[in-house]
């Protein structure tokens, strides 16, 4: 860390880095939300599936985030426990259309909320009921109540319908997220 | 900041390595500081570092803790650093085999590949690749098309070489690059066009045709790379090699045309490619020579390196294509470079003439202290050479090496020397005397036991024939009182057979003998006292079987008799005759011919061919009750080469009986043999007596059926014999593919060759190495002469190599040799007859219009004697 670094961070000009883990289903709109919140230069044409995980980074008014962007398929599903440790915030995507393996998001959820590593933390969780937009997709109430968010006590979590394609509610949530975390420095 | 660390890293390495004591644990542990948040890259990159170099020491990483490692390596890819990046992807192809889950970081990788920094790209790929397994290979597929033609050089050939390591994981993914590389071969690139060209070819390699089309449409529209014409060049030549093309093919004229290339490197590839072909006329050798000629004033050292290597190589086959070069290499022999020097004399005295042999050695006697081994091995092999073609300067040359002999230098050195002399020795007569001066001298300070018991089993046997052999003995009896106890032994050894030949000597020998008895060795103690009781006797018989030609069984073979003789307990003593001889000492004839060839030798105690087909025979419960085999012989083809079936058969020969071992391939696809045998019709009264099949014989797998004849035991003389011979079988055909059988068969029949049984059948051929003893010892009471006229015959040397292919036996006293200019040369032959029975054969040879030849036979059985004398007439 340069002298100038530490100077801008004295003077709070220096964005603050946090961590922050991108989870979900396969198909359910991960990297399209992630790639939707970086600036408009940055942002890739095609989205492939991910294979593995890509780390991506954005900024907010007041925070730097840096996201762990995982792969949702079910073979790589266990590999997401490694970055558990450094999640200082959880996004979790659902794709509101597919109802069918809505009782599976809710099993990757439980595990996840059950991992020893982030059981007995407080942190934030966002959760994006994506793909909106569809016909058939389900209301935000809908899903949290499919999910049985209720039942979380110990976490803060909030959840916000989006439309990752027109990037319509992620800001919404992007702020809570941002707020959140303050709150929880200070 | 890079460059900093860079400095300090250089320092510390002037004193020490900075990572020598490292410890794997404390590394690890170390490695947790990846987690951190801010990333520190510079410490990061050091233990990065470390990690690399702890596993490119060997240290083995558990699956758990590489794993652990890795994945917190992964995280440093939040980091721009661009040091600390590429040193990822070094670590991940690193643990791309100990950690587990690498697949993790495909996307991270494929996002780097695919990104705008030019740095990133090509590394990245070629860490992606590492990691990629089949069946994710689809998944990069696409990028990996885009990145082989990317206009970037480096991103390109590093897709380009990844895709060669993975043809051979998947080489049916790989294949469908084709056209990209196709397109990457006509880059301006010189790299690129080399790696395109590299894949093109090993995705062709298996399709001869497809290679040649390639190397076709290249040689045509030219290239730009000087490397990828050095790779042409190759494949042209491998082609040339496996088509067996003659040199008027147009591949051979793209390679001769590449001698007028510009480049150097492809000039010189192009005369080497030329060089090293195979029957290659002089005609064709000359314009590579006059290239090879031209680099040899060449400022550039490698260059004069290169040709006068190559140089070196062809005077070996060609000493004549490279006599035009000799003034050129006479300059070289001042040039600084000794390796260029040495290998500039080398070659000179391949090519030079007699006359220009004494200035050479001079010269290299200059600086040979001054070479490596190697090259002064090279420098010795050269003498050798040279000792055959100008038996005259052989005094020049022993002088030389005497001299090298005494400087410092290794084994393979020294062995190359004594190997020298010895040939020397054996080629030349009257070199014999100095020879064993200079060998006697070195075995004073030899600390080579291998070589000093070699030296001392010479001086055994040729000592005692020099005109004065009581001067080596006091070399010999000095290793007795110096050395360890293998030469003692040896010396022993050496010391009997001058009492055995010279017999003034031998009351002095006896004496020696005497003090050896005291040895504080045990083999020593026992070879002196065997010894000893062998010479007092006095007779000529004894000395000869004892001393001067030892056993002649083999090894495993009389080790496993003896074993098989203690386990039975029977009254009879042990018969050495029941043991199966040693197949003819090849190794002998091998140095014969390759005095310097240092090959190692097989080693001693490895059981031979013939013990293992009597092994082979002896787990056949038809052929238990045949005794020891007696002798095998070399197969015989029975078929052509490219017919349905492949038969070729081995003769097998034992006291009464003879079994034939045909060993059989199917080379037809769609057909399964079944109950395979071959039927023999004799001409003579040899009586077939049973057949052993092969149960089946699927597609391309060998198998083999016995067919067993008893020998006609009323007339002895009835050596050689004619069958006919067809193959009797069940065919089933079957599925090419699967190999699966019909259900029902049908019988045929393929008639094979003759087969010949000749006297050469039934004699072991065996080495001795003091024939006149062996001569003496077999006595004369069955001795019979006639005498032949071979019409047929030219040459001397004609006639001595068909007898001894006729008999089979063995030449001894190198008298298979003739010496040139001489009208009149005795052939000595020796063997042991079926049954066991010691033959000698002498012929005295006379060359007047054909060959006259007056054979004498001696042998302990008078059959026998009658047996050879019939053949021959």
């Amino acid at each position: 860390m340069g002298l100038l670094d530490k100077l801008a961070g004295w003077l709070g000009l220096k964005k603050k880095d946090v961590n922050v883990l991108c989870l979900g289903l396969d198909n359910s709109g991960k990297t399209s939300i992630i790639n939707q919140l970086k600036p408009s230069n940055a942002q890739a044409q095609d989205i492939v599936p991910t294979i593995g995980f890509n780390i991506e980074k954005f900024k907010t008014s007041s925070l730097s985030f840096t996201v762990f962007d995982m792969s949702g398929q079910g073979r790589y599903r266990n590999l997401w426990e490694h970055y558990y440790k450094e999640g200082q915030a959880i996004i979790f995507v659902i794709d509101s259309s597919d109802k069918l393996r809505m009782v599976v998001a809710k099993e990757e959820l439980d595990t996840l909320l059950n991992h020893p590593d982030i059981k007995h933390r407080r942190i934030p969780i966002l959760f994006f009921a994506n793909k909106m937009d569809l016909r058939d997709a389900l209301s935000s109430v809908k899903v949290s109540q499919l999910l049985c968010l209720e039942n979380i006590k110990d976490k803060p979590w909030h959840i916000c319908a989006s439309n990752a394609v027109q990037g319509e509610g992620l800001q919404e949530g992007v702020d809570w997220l941002q707020d959140q975390i303050k709150t929880m420095r200070t | 900041m890079i460059k900093k660390f860079d400095k300090k890293d250089e320092e510390a390495g002037s004193g020490s390595n900075p990572f020598q004591h490292l410890e794997k644990s404390a590394v690890l542990q170390e490695a947790r500081i990846f987690n951190e948040t801010p990333i520190n890259p510079r410490r990061c990159l050091h233990i990065l570092t470390k990690i690399i170099y702890l596993l490119n020491q060997g240290e083995h990483f558990g699956t758990t803790e590489a794993t652990e490692a890795f994945f917190a390596m992964t995280r440093l890819f939040q980091s721009n650093d661009q040091t600390l990046r590429r040193m990822c992807y070094l670590t991940i192809k690193e643990m791309a085999n100990i950690s587990e889950d690498v697949i993790i970081v495909t996307s991270s990788l494929t996002k780097d590949m695919t990104g705008k920094e030019d740095v990133y790209r090509g590394p990245a790929i070629r860490a992606l690749c590492r990691i990629t397994d089949t069946t994710m290979l689809q998944a990069i597929e696409r990028y990996m098309k885009q990145a082989i033609v990317d206009k970037v050089p480096s991103v390109s050939s590093s897709a380009l070489v990844s895709s060669l390591h993975m043809v051979k994981m998947s080489y049916d993914v790989v294949k469908r690059w084709v056209n990209e590389a196709q397109e990457a071969a006509s880059s301006d690139n010189i790299m690129v066009q080399y790696h395109a060209l590299g894949l093109l070819y090993h995705l062709r390699k298996n399709d001869r045709l497809a290679v040649s089309k390639m190397l076709n449409k290249f040689t045509k529209s030219g290239l730009k790379s000087p490397f990828a014409y050095c790779m042409l060049i190759r494949i042209a030549s491998k082609l040339l090699e496996e088509t067996e093309g003659g040199h008027d093919s147009p591949l051979f004229d793209f390679i001769e045309s590449c001698l007028r290339n510009k480049h150097e490197m492809v000039v010189y590839e192009a005369a080497s490619a030329i060089v090293h072909m195979p029957n290659c006329t002089a005609r064709e050798l000359a314009p590579a020579v006059s290239v090879l000629q031209l680099f040899c004033s060449s400022p550039k050292a490698a260059l004069r390196y290169a040709a006068v290597r190559t140089l070196n190589k062809v005077a070996m086959k060609h000493p004549s294509a490279v006599t035009a070069c000799n003034l050129d290499l006479e300059n070289l022999i001042t040039d600084s470079n000794r390796s260029i020097a040495t290998l500039a004399i080398t070659t000179l005295l391949k090519t030079g003439s007699e006359s220009s042999v004494d200035r050479l050695m001079k010269q290299i006697s200059s600086f040979v202290s001054e070479i490596s081994d190697e090259f002064k091995v090279v420098v010795v092999q050269a003498i050798s050479a040279l000792c055959q073609k100008y038996p005259r300067k052989h005094s020049v040359m022993m002088n030389f090496l005497s001299n090298m002999l005494r400087d410092d230098g290794g084994f393979e050195y020294k062995r190359a020397i004594v190997d020298c002399i010895i040939s020397i020795i054996e080629d030349n007569p009257e070199s014999k005397e100095t020879g064993l001066a200079h060998l006697c001298e070195f075995i004073e300070d030899c600390e080579h036991t291998v070589l000093a018991t070699k030296i001392l089993h010479l001086l055994g046997k040729e000592g005692p024939r020099t005109p004065s052999p009581s001067k080596y003995i006091r070399f010999i009896f000095n290793r007795v009182v110096l050395e360890s106890e293998a030469v003692r032994a040896a010396a022993v050894s050496a010391l009997a057979k001058f009492g055995a030949q010279n017999d003034d000597l031998l009351p002095s020998v006896l004496v020696l003998m005497q003090r050896c008895m005291m040895d504080s060795d045990d083999e020593v103690r026992d070879r002196a006292t065997f010894y000893m009781n062998v010479l007092q006797q006095k007779q000529k018989a004894l000395n000869a079987a004892y001393i001067f030609n030892g056993l002649s069984v083999s090894i495993p073979g009389l080790e496993k008799s003896l074993h098989q003789y203690t386990l039975e307990p029977s009254e009879k003593p042990f018969d050495m005759k029941t043991v199966p001889l040693a197949t003819a000492p090849i190794t002998e004839q091998k140095t014969e011919i390759a005095p310097v060839a240092t090959s190692k030798l097989p080693e001693k105690l490895a059981p031979s061919r013939q013990d293992i087909y009597q092994e082979q025979l002896a787990a056949i419960p038809e052929f238990q009750a045949l005794g020891p085999l007696f002798k095998s012989s070399e197969p015989v083809q029975l078929t052509e080469a490219e017919t349905e079936y492949v038969v070729r058969c081995i003769k097998h020969t034992f006291v009464g009986h003879m079994v034939f071992q045909f060993d059989c391939t199917n080379t037809l696809n769609d057909q399964l043999l079944q109950r395979v045998l071959v039927q023999m019709e004799p001409s003579e009264a040899y009586e077939v007596v049973q057949h052993v099949a092969a149960q089946s014989l699927p597609y391309s797998q060998p198998g083999s059926c016995y067919t067993l004849v008893r020998l006609p035991e009323d007339d002895p003389t009835a050596v050689s014999c004619t069958f006919s011979c067809a193959m009797k079988y069940l065919v089933r055909d079957c599925d090419p593919n699967t190999g699966e059988p019909d259900d029902d068969g049908y019988d045929d029949e393929y008639v094979l060759e003759d087969l010949e049984v000749t006297v050469a059948d039934h004699i072991q051929k065996v080495l001795k190495p003091n024939f006149s003893a062996a001569w003496e010892e077999v006595g004369d009471e069955f001795e019979k002469e006639e005498t032949f006229a071979l019409a047929s015959v030219r040459t001397l040397d004609e006639a001595v190599g068909n007898i001894i292919s006729f008999l089979g036996m063995q030449p001894c006293e190198r008298s298979d040799k003739v010496p040139e200019n001489k009208n009149s040369h005795i052939l000595f032959l020796a063997g042991v007859f079926r049954g066991g029975h010691d033959v000698l054969v002498r012929a005295r040879l006379a060359l007047a219009d054909g060959v006259t030849m007056q054979v004498t036979v001696r042998s302990v059985d008078e059959n026998v004697v009658d047996v050879i004398l019939a053949s021959v007439g």
